[in-house]
């Protein structure tokens, strides 16, 4: 471990003096990428401690349940009414950063961390949460994505990630469907995520390293009248692999997602 | 095949909503029932997006209805104890479904009993271990 650090050190450290020498390379930095106060390690798999029986999870380290009354705009409130009326959500549709985080822990997440990025992949998503931590700034002509650009900076041993850019067509933030009635949450609106998301999120290691804490402070104007926060929480798992997920292997006809449903309980 | 049965007007069970499995709708099934299959394997499709058993029962009239049984992802079932070898054709089976709402012989796998005895479910999440921190603590 000690020998990593000490190359990745070095890395940086030579990383960041052949951007000052070149002048080439991403925009300036408005941050250090070596401002990293903590040793902790974000590389490795961790699965979300909610269970649908249980979506916070046991204390101390339990989820944010979502709001059951979200101030809506008149558009939020819209599109929270549309995605409940879906039946069946495209099942590999991407589910943007958001629902990246899932609370669930039905698909670990595998965190790899680099000198210039951290990477999210999802094991039931094929697109992964790219994080960019060399200081760069967000595009000013930046293209709508799935999970939108992410640029991260290190507040003492908390990563602080700032996104935005999402194209709004995800699903909604708090679940699958529609339709859900899977969890005891599902009563709760579909909370929307429009184009003109800003999430802010405060990645941090606790609980001796074994539990990683996502507070995210959602601010969609389009979406909501004002921001809010949850916190959803992720237990470090060595002994998971993550399984290749490619969910149009085989979908059969008669396959739940492709049902169209029946009347929300 | 008298020990093949479905009593279905006397399997069915109002016993309370039963624990969820999916990553999607599970609208389609009334969760609020349970019909319990007893039957012969006939194939165990693991696949992406969800796993199916197809579990042949024959009721004590001896006719012979193919159920479709819908469980979790490959991936969620694999780490709660399923392989692709765990069902074979021709296997013994008791299974507990959420029967779809449309009275079509499909269901969504609560639990089933396999020829060797284990029970396993349909792939719900494993939930998290008992934290070391939380052990170092208490002793």
């Amino acid at each position: 471990m000690a020998v990593r650090r000490t190359v990745r050190s070095v890395t940086l450290a030579f990383g960041a003096l052949a951007l000052a020498v070149s002048g080439c390379g991403p925009p300036p930095a408005t941050s250090t990428p070596l401002s990293k106060a903590s040793q902790l390690d974000f590389t490795g798999v961790w699965i979300a401690v909610g269970t649908f029986e249980n979506p916070a999870g046991p204390p101390p380290w339990s989820n944010t349940l979502w709001p059951a009354e979200p101030s809506f705009t008149p558009w939020g409130e819209a599109e929270s009414r549309r995605l409940s009326a879906i039946r069946n959500v495209v099942p590999c549709q991407p589910g943007g950063p958001i629902f990246a985080m899932w609370e669930m822990g039905l698909f670990p997440i595998e965190i790899l961390e680099a000198p210039d990025r951290i990477v999210l992949k999802p094991e039931n998503s094929a697109l992964p949460r790219r994080i960019f931590i060399d200081g760069r700034g967000h595009p000013e002509d930046l293209e709508p994505s799935w999970m939108g650009h992410s640029i991260g900076s290190w507040d003492g041993d908390v990563l602080v990630v700032d996104t935005v850019g999402t194209n709004g067509k995800t699903r909604a933030m708090n679940g699958v469907g529609s339709n859900a009635g899977v969890s005891s949450e599902d009563g709760r609106p579909r909370l929307p995520v429009s184009d003109q998301l800003h999430l802010v999120e405060r990645f941090r290691i606790v609980a001796d390293s074994e539990i990683l804490e996502d507070e995210m402070t959602i601010n969609d104007p389009k979406a909501y009248t004002s921001p809010f926060t949850v916190k959803h929480y992720w237990q470090r798992r060595p002994d998971i692999d993550p399984i290749e997920y490619y969910c149009e292997e085989s979908p059969r006809p008669d396959d739940e997602a492709n049902l169209p449903g029946g009347a929300r309980r | 095949m008298k020990g093949v049965i479905l009593g279905l007007a006397a399997a069915v069970a109002l016993v309370g909503v039963a624990p969820a499995v999916a990553h999607h709708s599970y609208a389609a099934f009334d969760r609020d029932t349970q019909v319990t299959l007893t039957g012969v394997v006939k194939e165990l499709q693991w696949n992406n997006p969800h796993a199916w058993i197809q579990i042949v029962v024959v009721d004590d009239k001896g006719r012979r209805t193919e159920w479709g049984v819908e469980c979790g992802s490959p991936n969620m079932m694999a780490r709660t104890g399923w392989k692709r070898s765990t069902l074979a054709a021709g296997d013994r089976v008791v299974a507990v479904v959420n029967p779809l709402k449309d009275g079509r012989a499909n269901g969504a796998l609560v639990k089933i009993t396999l020829p060797d005895g284990r029970v396993l479910g349909p792939g719900n999440a494993p939930g998290p271990r008992p934290l070391r921190s939380a052990a170092k603590s208490k002793s």
